[in-house]
């Protein structure tokens, strides 16, 4: 190696090295007062730093006190739900565009964030947006990032169902902070956690089945049900909501298969699955990059796709799953946080429109990340969970008229609120999770050829405990629970028809 | 050994930046200490793990983040009560810590007997396998811990501010480099390098080769378990994506950057990659040009492949051949190794 080489090399380390420590105590040179590390931590929201970090401009000086909200959103920029990283950052800039005035940063993109967000005199600022690759390890340090590098106090997220119990962990750790949650559905973390400082504003995996096994074994005659889902906390809890309510009602279970998250070759567990002719029909609860995967290579396995034969989860929809063909008309499909396009009220309408008023165009998961209608997102779930969890903040925070120095009063309003949301009023259970009405819809060709869906059912009021079936002394939802066993459930035969997107009560 | 012949510029070194780490909790903020460096302390001793292996072994391995994580599961295991997954022997959590790392040495010594009779590409193969097996038995077997892992690990009560893990990863860290540095000059080191060197003349020599590649694998399982239940004190829950193929590979990553011939390279490169996980998005204008937190993992390849090409040694070869560079008129020794991180970064 040359005289030359050798220095360009030292000359190119020592430049990387010295521009990333310059940028490490940029980000923390704001405690060399003698700060100690003990300090601060178990407390992070009220650290008693001033002025956190360099690179976050200059606005932030009053970091440190209680007179300013900083938002974290905990988001996924990577891994099977990565594509939704846009549709979840736009749904809390949204809520706070739609009730605390603020402005979108770009009107392309809802990850550069926003600006003005204001409550009864607090702002809210937002100091940043982690980025998850659905691990409760990556999403751990996200969180740490975000609480005690940039001093964020509130957290908005995470998306995914074992991150949610990661978060709802770390929230109980840190009472200090308050947490809502994104769109993350397993049942644990508000279940069994109980962290008093974690709310969700939207069901869980397994709310969002409910109703959906009465109508099956009772209506469609299903006896007998093969049911594969991914094989972590939300896939766990979502079966775990169907085959309770397909048990319920007298229906069978006859295998349960469980694809690790984030398989691309399922061909080994669809060889697992019976045979069409041995079973009355599938349950599908694989999402992600997983969902199209899976559904070809059942295709291939063991034939096409028929509607009197499949049933699925929230993403077993024919936005997210391309592979379904036109046979699969008659397929029905669990509730998700949003109703399906074809029920439409003036609140729904009108929070559609304000998407579209916001931005010009939003890169969404169902539009492949291609720019599109903002409404788009707006209407499915991901978006709709985090615009939730927005307005819940700015509710609560106007119910303590924007003091958030007292945070058992802060968190008491939070917990307290009942919220008045385009797809339906939102109230928390003891446990802080959402009560919430479920839509049920069934797949149908419309007109022009396509597969679209048509909402057929509303179960309303669905709580967490699913009609007593699970509770904090249960298991959590797991390959094996919960088993199946005839019950009673609260709202067999109740659920309320919908016909031509209205509901008929 | 005199003290005038411990007094080398190595080691005054290696004390000077043991007084400035030690004093790191009140000249840096919480979370630099907490995060980043305690992070770097965990992260180093698994890497240094690496760097024993394939420095005086010869044996590049990648399923030291697998042990890290059996001490992790077995600590989750022994130490919770009544949590939703896994074993939950309520343990006193100091048993627990006993508990796990006598499973994970026992499992290393397992794996590195069964590996024992490879060398070289085969044996990369072979921990590679173990690190795939390693997580499907924790994601499979529901008993240990199911795909959901085990939550709400609690650190023992001494244990309880975070700086004092910073301090415990420290004191580890220190202890593991000296004991390791040690090893190299006691017989079993030396034995061992011969082995590496030229396994058949060994084998000539009586030495039983494969006895002392176990026995390696086995003492680097210990310290990586050590490494292990820091860690899962630190991150509280540990499942398994936390030792899939990915941390896996991260971690061999971190002695490629710092130098796998050099011990001080394991902290160093645990150092750069946590620096860079946390800071290389606060960057200026970094987002401008296409490098967001979801292009984390291609900047870091780019820095390997840099490194890869213009220093195989590392960072801290690159450290080393500075020092010998500054020190020219008086370099008679050939190899006098860097003072640690201090002096290159």
């Amino acid at each position: 190696m040359t005289g030359l080489r050798r220095r360009a090399t030292f000359a190119l380390s020592l430049a990387t090295g010295l521009a990333l420590l310059t940028a490490g105590c940029g980000g923390d040179g704001d405690d060399t007062a003698g700060l100690p590390a003990e300090e601060n931590v178990d407390e992070p929201a009220d650290a008693g730093d001033d002025g956190d970090d360099g690179d976050e401009e200059a606005p932030d000086a009053s970091t440190g006190d209680d007179s300013t909200v900083r938002l974290g959103i905990l988001g996924q920029c990577e891994g099977p739900f990565g594509g939704f990283h846009e549709d979840v950052v736009g749904g809390t800039a949204l809520a706070m565009v739609n009730h605390a005035g603020a402005t979108v940063n770009s009107t392309t993109s809802a990850l550069d964030g926003f600006s003005g967000a204001e409550v009864a005199g607090t702002p809210i600022e937002l100091v940043g947006i982690g980025c998850g690759d659905d691990t409760p390890d990556r999403i751990l340090q996200e969180v740490r990032r975000l609480v005690e590098q940039l001093d964020a106090n509130v957290i908005i997220g995470p998306l995914s169902g074992d991150e949610g119990l990661a978060i709802a962990e770390y929230a109980k750790a840190n009472p200090e902070l308050t947490v809502l949650a994104g769109i993350s559905g397993s049942q644990e973390q508000t279940l069994h956690v109980q962290a008093p400082n974690y709310f969700r504003f939207y069901g869980d995996g397994a709310i969002w089945n409910a109703g959906l096994g009465d109508i099956l074994h009772n209506q469609e005659g299903w006896d007998t049900v093969a049911v594969i889902a991914d094989d972590y906390s939300f896939g766990h809890t979502s079966a775990g909501g169907f085959i309770a309510d397909f048990c319920a009602v007298g229906g069978d279970v006859t295998h349960r298969v469980f694809p690790p998250l984030g398989t691309t070759d399922y061909s080994s567990y669809i060889a697992q699955l019976p045979d069409p002719d041995e079973v009355d029909g599938y349950f599908w609860a694989v999402g992600g990059t997983g969902t199209q995967a899976s559904l070809e290579a059942f295709v291939n396995a063991k034939g096409d796709l028929t509607g009197d034969q499949h049933a699925g989860n929230l993403f077993f929809n024919p936005d997210l799953a391309q592979a379904l063909g036109t046979d699969i008309a008659g397929a029905y499909i669990g509730g998700f946080a949003t109703l399906p396009g074809d029920v439409q009220t003036p609140a729904i309408e009108e929070y559609l429109a304000s998407a579209d008023d916001t931005w010009e165009t939003l890169p969404g998961s169902l539009s492949g990340n291609e720019p599109a209608p903002p409404s788009v997102a707006a209407a499915f779930g991901f978006f709709y969970g985090y615009y939730t969890a927005g307005v819940a903040l700015v509710e609560g925070l106007a119910a303590v008229d924007g003091d958030i120095s007292d945070k058992d009063a802060l968190h008491a309003a939070i917990g307290g609120l009942t919220l008045e949301l385009p797809y339906g009023d939102i109230s928390l259970d003891e446990n802080r999770s959402g009560i919430v009405d479920v839509g049920l819809s069934q797949l149908a060709v419309n007109d022009d050829g396509e597969i679209v869906q048509e909402t057929v059912a509303i179960v309303p009021g669905v709580d967490q405990t699913f009609g007593g079936t699970f509770s904090p002394d249960t298991p959590s939802p797991s390959r094996d629970f919960p088993e199946c066993e005839e019950r009673d459930l609260p709202w067999e035969g109740n659920a309320i028809p919908v016909v031509d997107g209205v509901p008929q009560q | 050994m005199t003290a005038r012949r411990l007094l080398t510029r190595g080691n005054i070194g290696l004390a000077l930046l043991v007084v400035v780490l030690l004093a790191m909790p009140n000249l840096a903020s919480a979370f630099f200490v907490n995060f980043v460096l305690t992070q770097t302390m965990m992260l180093g001793v698994a890497a240094a793990t690496i760097v024993f292996l394939a420095r005086y072994g010869g044996m590049v391995s990648l399923a030291q983040f697998l042990l890290v994580g059996v001490a992790g599961f077995m600590f989750g295991n022994a130490a919770v009560e009544g949590g939703a997954r896994g074993l939950n022997l309520g343990m006193n959590p100091w048993l627990a810590v006993v508990f796990a790392i006598v499973i994970t040495t026992a499992v290393a010594f397992v794996l590195g007997a069964l590996a024992s009779r490879t060398t070289g590409l085969y044996f990369l193969m072979l921990t590679l396998v173990y690190a795939v097996i390693g997580f499907f038995v924790f994601a499979q077997i529901v008993e240990l811990s199911g795909p959901g892992g085990i939550t709400s690990i609690q650190r023992p009560d001494l244990m309880g501010p975070p700086v004092r893990l910073y301090y415990a990863g420290l004191v580890l860290s220190v202890l593991v480099y000296l004991g390791f540095k040690a090893l190299g000059r006691a017989t079993f080191g030396l034995t061992l390098q011969g082995v590496r060197d030229d396994p058949i003349r060994m084998a000539s020599l009586g030495y039983n080769v494969p006895m002392h590649r176990t026995l390696a694998f086995t003492l680097a399982g210990f310290v990586a378990g050590l490494s292990g239940v820091l860690h899962v004190w630190w991150n509280g829950q540990i499942d398994p994506a936390s030792i899939a193929i990915g941390p896996s590979l991260i971690l061999l990553i971190m002695a490629v950057i710092g130098g796998i011939s050099y011990f001080e390279g394991a902290w160093l490169g645990a150092f750069v990659y946590v620096l860079a996980f946390t800071y290389l998005r606060d960057l200026p204008l970094i987002d401008q040009i296409g490098i967001t937190e979801a292009r984390f993992n291609t900047v870091i390849g780019a820095v390997v492949l840099l490194i890869m090409v213009l220093s195989p040694e590392g960072l801290a070869g690159i450290a080393a051949r500075v020092w010998r560079r500054v020190n020219k008129p008086a370099s008679a020794a050939p190899t006098a190794p860097a003072g640690g991180p201090s002096s290159a970064a």
